[in-house]
């Protein structure tokens, strides 16, 4: 199964849409409570960054019988320095960011924290955000 | 302890009348940024825990329901006498989450709960 969705810069009524989606056809297909919460965490933080940091993008999610695998793309301005955008606390989220609950610095070390595998890459011209959860855990 | 007696304790204002509020309520979380909430909720270890939580925030926006929607949490509890709009509590009913408000303080609500024995939510919360 694979669906995709638009996700739009600075929209933070909209931002979480494609993760809300996202958990209910997990929900639907009865999958296990622990790999649904690790997946949405993960999608919900890399949407908010997209919504947050980018000029806007899109995500996919695929669904086979082995993984889960969601991509989040954006066409930049990329992250600067990404040693430092993976330490817990450190951001660098606008106050508006932080007036609508974002910009904790916690997005990426929480995308790290819940899937399985986690791949970051990153220029000016966008960044790519690739997360797998195994249906079973290795 | 029951919802409807943290209801009565806080005065709160119920945003979302249409849901049943004798669920019982046993752990409790704040925060404002919702990454923070993401991080710690995320690594409890028996749904039960977070179907009896309450989310206590500031934070009045969309976000703070997404959050919950996310975490499988039932119940939101706006400090500080703030206000949702009506797309908020719209968004609230629409994922069947309660959305309370009441005029304490995170600080205060959270020591009064905590003094009724609610517990907070730590990392890797056990059962």
């Amino acid at each position: 199964m694979v669906k995709e969705y638009q996700i739009i810069a600075r929209n933070y009524d909209l931002a979480g849409h494609a993760s809300s989606d996202i958990k209910r056809t997990l929900k639907s297909l009865n999958l296990p409570w622990d790999l649904i919460k690790r997946v949405c965490a993960a999608s919900y933080e890399a949407e908010i960054n997209v919504v947050i940091h980018s000029v806007g993008g899109y995500a996919t999610f695929d669904l086979t019988e082995d993984a889960i695998t969601l991509d989040f793309y954006d066409d930049g301005p990329g992250i600067p320095n990404i040693e430092l955008a993976m330490l817990e606390g450190f951001s660098t989220a606008t106050e508006l960011d932080h007036a609508n609950g974002f910009g904790a610095g916690m997005g990426l070390p929480n995308m790290k924290r819940s899937a399985d595998l986690m791949e970051l890459k990153s220029d000016i011209y966008g960044t790519h955000v690739h997360l797998v959860f195994f249906r079973s855990r290795l | 302890m029951k919802l409807s007696e943290v209801i009565k304790q806080f005065h709160c204002h119920v945003y979302t009348p249409e849901f049943a509020i004798d669920k019982e309520i046993n752990y409790a979380f704040c925060a404002d940024l919702m990454s923070d909430a993401l991080m710690v909720l995320n690594s409890v270890k028996d749904d039960r825990i977070l179907k009896e939580s309450i989310l206590i925030t500031g934070l009045t926006t969309n976000q703070s329901i997404r959050t919950a929607e996310m975490l499988d949490m039932e119940v939101v509890l706006l400090v500080r006498g703030k206000i949702p709009s009506l797309k908020v509590i719209e968004l609230a009913k629409e994922l069947n989450i309660i959305l309370l408000s009441t005029d304490y303080t995170m600080f205060n609500t959270s020591g009064i709960m905590y003094q009724d024995g609610i517990k907070g939510i730590i990392y890797n919360q056990q059962w």
